[in-house]
């Protein structure tokens, strides 16, 4: 019941994105897209209107039920008969890929599927994070009954309450249509949301950069043990990397093809997904908005700027909302923001939180992915070898993504300066996660900048090759 | 063309590498079995469980050192098991729930909590009132 369940979830999220961007009924890589999109997107309407639901309605089954069949039955025909994009989105022209670069995709991604599995059988109930947060307040959402604003209940500071709901929202709904609690759901949702944000990036890297560079970001991001491990673990810092990643994505390709606004729309909707994921994503948000405003008055002839913006605006009103009520409403206050002025004053200019926070950083800088040597080190000798070639037409996305996952580091540098009493617990048991978070976007960025490697010879070299033999 | 091979061919190991190192981490935790854990508190409190009203709450102790880092894991699966009941990790509750390792808890130090026994469930787990509430 629960696959069939989140099966339907994901056809109203492959929907809602087509709706962005329609192509023809076949195997493409826009459609890649639209699927690997589609089911964090799917994931974040049900779960937004699921809460709605619970906080109008109260734990009413047949409300939710129709509610969601309702969302799926308005989303599908009209993705059914929109009319396809003039220009689909295909992969880019570029250098041959030869056949061992695909063979090594291919394992990475069996590598990581296995792995997921294997880690999730072993702690089906996921680690730390997902039974002390995540997976504990969907318990309470679904086991509470009436009594379900007890999973906000300020008795049990430690658990977060004040945390946003998409995660525990999305699993308590399979919950209450299965009739049934099973360890099935948080799996298959940690599940899409790991592979989601893979594709996503794999299939705009695809069709930003062609097929080797989308095959080279696919391996690294397959093979990044401690985002395919955290992925496994339930935590929602996975579902919010793949929020960022599809935000900054979108906007990408709406650069690159100008003037259809629901790329900005969509990328709205899932930045404001973002927010309804963790605090973080509420950062997030900020976070884009200055930095697409930036990019676009810096790089774009500043005539569609506010045109762009306002879409961008456009998408991100419901889950804003969504989030709004729910912090208005039932959240209680955040922990770290309820620190008092003076002891914020204090944390500013206390000199040992810089080095511990800029320790942290730098430590977990060298550790990101889990891979077996430091990857960021690796990833400068690969740019020494390969060298980045910025095409002026993608200077705007570049650097879109760049200030927005900058700003977002700047954001999450100064909440840990300024706010927490143990700020070496808070970063040692954190920064990792959080840099996690913006992997997948700065491998997003990594590629689109790169050059395409050469990986096997161009045939024309051989015809000039024979030509001056035969002339000789 | 050789230093574009060898960047992308010394990725590619790298990232396998770590994903395949990663597995078999895994497989082999997977194999040795998981003898603790949230299923394992499941079984702890399964008798508990179904005794427990709407908007509970109760106190929380265990044998476990305060300081020792079980202490806190274990509260906090106690959490997570007994949801939708709150449980608060001191003895200030009329209720406390009592996680202990073995089958008789220490009797003087029931005593020293003020806390008399209310029902067993086995597994080392008590429900207990507060004396003095």
């Amino acid at each position: 019941m629960t696959l069939v369940i989140l099966a339907l979830v994901w056809l109203m999220g492959i929907a809602a994105v087509r709706l962005a961007m329609p192509a023809p009924f076949r195997w493409s890589l826009q459609n890649g897209l639209v699927l690997s999109a589609g089911a964090g997107v799917g994931i974040g309407i049900a779960a937004s209107l699921y809460f709605v639901v619970l906080a109008l309605a109260g734990p009413n089954l047949i409300v939710l039920a129709s509610v969601e069949a309702a969302a799926l039955v308005v989303l599908v025909p009209l993705a059914w008969f929109v009319k396809p994009r003039p220009t689909e989105l295909v992969i880019a022209p570029g250098p041959a890929t030869p056949g061992y670069l695909t063979a090594l995709f291919l394992a990475a991604a069996a590598i990581a599927t296995i792995s997921f599995l294997v880690a999730y059988q072993t702690k089906p109930h996921g680690e730390w994070d997902a039974w002390s947060i995540w997976n504990l307040r969907a318990r309470f959402l679904f086991r509470a009954g009436e009594l379900w604003k007890d999973a906000f209940s300020s008795q049990i500071p430690w658990s977060h309450p004040d945390y946003p709901l998409l995660v525990p929202a999305i699993v308590a709904m399979c919950w209450t249509l299965a009739r049934g609690e099973t360890t099935t759901a948080p799996g298959i949702v940690a599940f899409l949301f790991t592979f989601a944000a893979a594709g996503t990036l794999i299939a705009t890297i695809g069709i930003l950069r062609g097929k080797t560079q989308s095959f080279l970001a696919g391996i690294l991001v397959l093979g990044s043990a401690s985002f395919i491990l955290i992925g496994s673990d339930q935590y929602a810092d996975i579902p919010l990397s793949f929020y960022i990643l599809a935000s900054l994505a979108v906007l990408c390709l709406e650069d690159r093809y100008p003037g259809d606004l629901r790329f900005s729309i969509l990328a709205g909707i899932t930045a404001g997904l973002a927010a309804w994921t963790k605090n973080e994503g509420q950062l997030f948000v900020l976070a884009l908005i200055a930095a697409r405003f930036l990019a676009l008055f810096l790089y774009t002839d500043r005539s569609g700027v506010a045109r762009r913006l306002l879409s961008l605006a456009a998408g991100l009103v419901p889950p804003l909302a969504v989030v709004v009520f729910f912090k208005l409403r039932f959240a209680p206050p955040n922990d770290l923001m309820s620190t008092p002025p003076r002891q914020i004053m204090a944390h500013l200019l206390d000199f040992g939180r810089w080095i511990t926070v800029l320790e942290g950083i730098l430590i977990a800088l060298l550790r990101v992915g889990g891979f077996l040597i430091p990857i960021v080190l690796f990833l400068a000798l690969y740019w020494y070898l390969v060298r980045f070639k910025v095409e002026p037409s993608d200077r705007v996305s570049i650097a879109t993504v760049v200030l927005a996952v900058g700003l977002m580091l700047v954001g999450d540098f100064a909440v840990y300066i300024l706010f927490p009493n143990d700020v070496a617990w808070q970063v040692n048991t954190s920064v990792e996660r959080l840099l996690l978070q913006v992997w997948p976007a700065a491998l997003l960025v990594f590629f689109l900048a790169a050059n395409i490697p050469q990986l096997v010879a161009a045939p024309q070299h051989h015809e000039k090759g024979k030509a001056k033999r035969s002339r000789k | 063309m050789a230093r574009h091979k060898f960047a992308v061919i010394a990725l590619a190991v790298i990232a396998l590498g770590s994903g395949f190192w990663q597995l078999l981490d895994l497989v082999g935790a997977f194999n040795r079995g998981v003898d603790f854990g949230v299923p394992a508190f499941e079984t702890r409190f399964e008798q508990f469980r179904p005794t427990i009203k709407p908007h509970s709450i109760f106190g929380y102790t265990s044998d476990n050192p305060p300081n020792d880092p079980s202490y806190l894991s274990e509260y906090y699966l106690t959490q997570y098991t007994l949801a939708p009941a709150i449980v608060k990790p001191d003895t200030n509750e009329e209720l406390v729930v009592m996680n202990f390792h073995s089958e008789r808890p220490d009797q003087a130090a029931m005593r020293a909590m003020n806390l008399v026994p209310v029902q067993t469930y086995g597994h080392g787990v008590m429900l207990c009132r507060h004396a003095s509430r």
